[in-house]
């Protein structure tokens, strides 16, 4: 094993061959008689943006839940960021979910927080050793990033759906994550704003995090020509390469 | 962004005070933040875990002095009083006396005569007026034996009724079962007390889950970014612990005051009237008894905190 740098990170390497930040063998997930996900198997590297799409009830939630150890697999395995997700304990879950940042469709921000206080906590919860100083200043950095190092002392209520979308975003990669899900993260937002959202994503990606969205925008998803696994009663029916996902796509993954 | 890393290693004095401060920001204050927030929620729970330790510390008071009163009656019991006869021979008394004393089941025997009964009796409440009320001493001599062990008494008591010293009206103080029905009695209350105490403390850590599950939903939202950003198991769950511990040392410490101010009061009022309040019962003992009553709310409300999260907080 020897290791290669992706913007200015050391990535861990098999073969010469850089490791998927996520990987899934044969997942099944079954609720009561329903399969929410049928024998799904994918990888997913780092500085991929990759978007998970499907009709509701089709499993992209469940896979996102695995991902980030909310949920066991039924059968299968589920490797993310060298970790075995799917034979993890419960009080070994937080070491998972350090490697993994998340960001919703309803933002999940503490309203009695500001919104650097939002993406400090982010950051010190998940590490006791980071001083006050150091939260601020590295949530500061985050909140820059995302456009919104003026309103860092605004409460959640302050701001704007967009904002505070940003903030949740903020608060995903303020710890600097290999790995970044977001589910339906534009799902509240008005087009231009989710475009924002996804310009920031790419973003995030282009600096070796891997990125997986689920999302029912169809205009995103065929605009920004990344790549698009799509999910159907559970099953992945679809993978499609980044660059092949225009109206003729079918055409390549048939 | 871009920049060089430089990595040095940090003061090792200065990540200490790093960790504890960000522990008692995340364990302590958050807790007690929350605390004062869902105070009203919260009294129940403070109520009846104050409640159930002032009953526990009465009771165990009460206990504590059974326990004493059931040690000076086993020593009385096995204390086996041989009344003589008025006219019995030295003699007779000294060959009892010997024969006694050779026993190896009798730890001691000791000759009381005519006036050291009345002495006696004259210490007894009650007894001076029937002293005095006859102008001869209508009490025995006797031979106070000590048993060792308390089931032999029935038998030593056999082996001395018939001798030619003993009174034969009343030749002895031996009372068949009164010992053991003593026992009965101290054996009874012991299981209605702990019976009422369990009843109480299960009603009170009850009332402490369901305030706990309360002060989980009211933060389920916080509790669910906490779990999402990585926060370990003991952060997540280390708040509503210590919440508990808040309310149940609070209640702890209101029932100490309260168990020792009653219990000195009480003290107090019967060193007037009675020779001793309660059996062993003293100022010191009900000090303890508060501060041991203290550490079991501590321990109930962190206790009953810890079982409400197993039942209600999902990983």
């Amino acid at each position: 094993m020897c290791p290669v740098i992706s913007n200015g990170e050391v990535r861990p390497t098999v073969n010469g061959q850089t490791r998927p930040i996520v990987e899934f063998r044969a997942v099944t997930r079954v609720y009561g008689s329903r399969h929410a996900l049928d024998d799904v198997h994918l990888a997913l590297e780092p500085g991929e943006l990759a978007f998970l799409v499907g009709p509701s009830g089709a499993g992209k939630t469940t896979l996102l839940k695995l991902i980030n150890r909310e949920i066991r697999p039924t059968s299968g395995e589920v490797l993310v960021a060298g970790i075995a997700a799917h034979h993890l304990k419960a009080s070994r879950v937080a070491e998972l979910r350090r490697r993994v940042g998340v960001v919703f469709q309803d933002y999940k921000l503490l309203p009695r927080l500001t919104a650097i206080e939002n993406v400090a906590f982010g950051l010190q919860v998940g590490d006791l050793r980071i001083s006050d100083e150091e939260a601020r200043d590295r949530s500061l950095d985050a909140l820059e990033a995302v456009g919104l190092g003026d309103r860092g002392d605004a409460f959640p209520h302050q701001l704007s759906g967009g904002q505070q979308q940003r903030v949740a975003v903020a608060r995903a990669v303020v710890a600097q994550p290999p790995l970044l899900i977001a589910d339906e993260p534009t799902g509240n937002l008005d087009l231009e704003t989710a475009w924002e959202i996804m310009d920031l994503f790419e973003d995030i990606a282009a600096w070796g995090t891997a990125v997986l969205v689920a999302t029912h925008n169809v205009e995103i998803v065929t605009r920004l020509q990344r790549r698009v696994l799509t999910l159907v009663h559970g099953r992945l029916v679809r993978d499609q390469p980044a660059g092949q996902t225009g109206r003729m796509a079918w055409l390549a993954s048939s | 962004m871009a920049g060089i890393v430089v990595k040095g290693r940090f003061p090792r004095r200065r990540l200490v005070q790093t960790v504890a401060t960000n522990l008692m920001r995340h364990l302590f204050q958050g807790a007690a933040r929350s605390w004062a927030r869902n105070a009203g929620g919260t009294a129940p729970a403070l109520g009846s875990m104050t409640l159930l330790l002032v009953m526990s510390g009465l009771v165990g008071l009460t206990g504590f002095a059974l326990h004493n009163l059931e040690q000076v009656e086993a020593s009385q019991a096995s204390l086996l009083h041989v009344y003589l006869r008025d006219s019995a021979a030295d003699a007779d008394i000294g060959s009892l006396q010997n024969r006694l004393t050779s026993d190896p089941r009798v730890a001691g025997v000791t000759y009381v005569t005519k006036a050291e009964a009345l002495q006696r009796a004259q210490r007894i409440p009650g007894l001076p007026q029937l002293a005095d009320a006859t102008e001869s001493n209508p009490f025995p001599a006797s031979l106070d034996v000590q048993v060792k062990n308390i089931q032999d008494v029935a038998a030593i008591d056999a082996s001395v009724r018939d001798d030619l010293a003993v009174d034969q009206l009343y030749p002895t103080s031996y009372d068949r079962g009164a010992y053991q029905r003593i026992q009965a009695v101290l054996l009874g209350a012991a299981v209605a007390g702990i019976a009422f105490l369990g009843l109480l403390g299960f009603v009170a850590v009850m009332v402490t889950m369901n305030s706990i599950k309360i002060a989980i939903h009211a933060r389920r939202d916080e509790i669910t970014i906490m779990q999402l950003v990585g926060a370990p198991r003991w952060m997540v769950r280390g708040p509503f612990v210590v919440e508990g511990a808040i309310t149940g040392a609070l209640a702890g410490v209101v029932a100490g005051v309260i168990t020792f101010a009653l219990t000195a009061a009480g003290i107090s009022a019967a060193s007037g009237a009675f020779s001793q309040f309660a059996p062993g019962v003293t100022v010191t003992v009900a000090g303890v008894t508060a501060a041991v009553v203290v550490l079991v709310g501590l321990g109930l409300g962190s206790g009953s905190s810890l079982i409400s999260l197993r039942r209600h907080m999902e990983t």
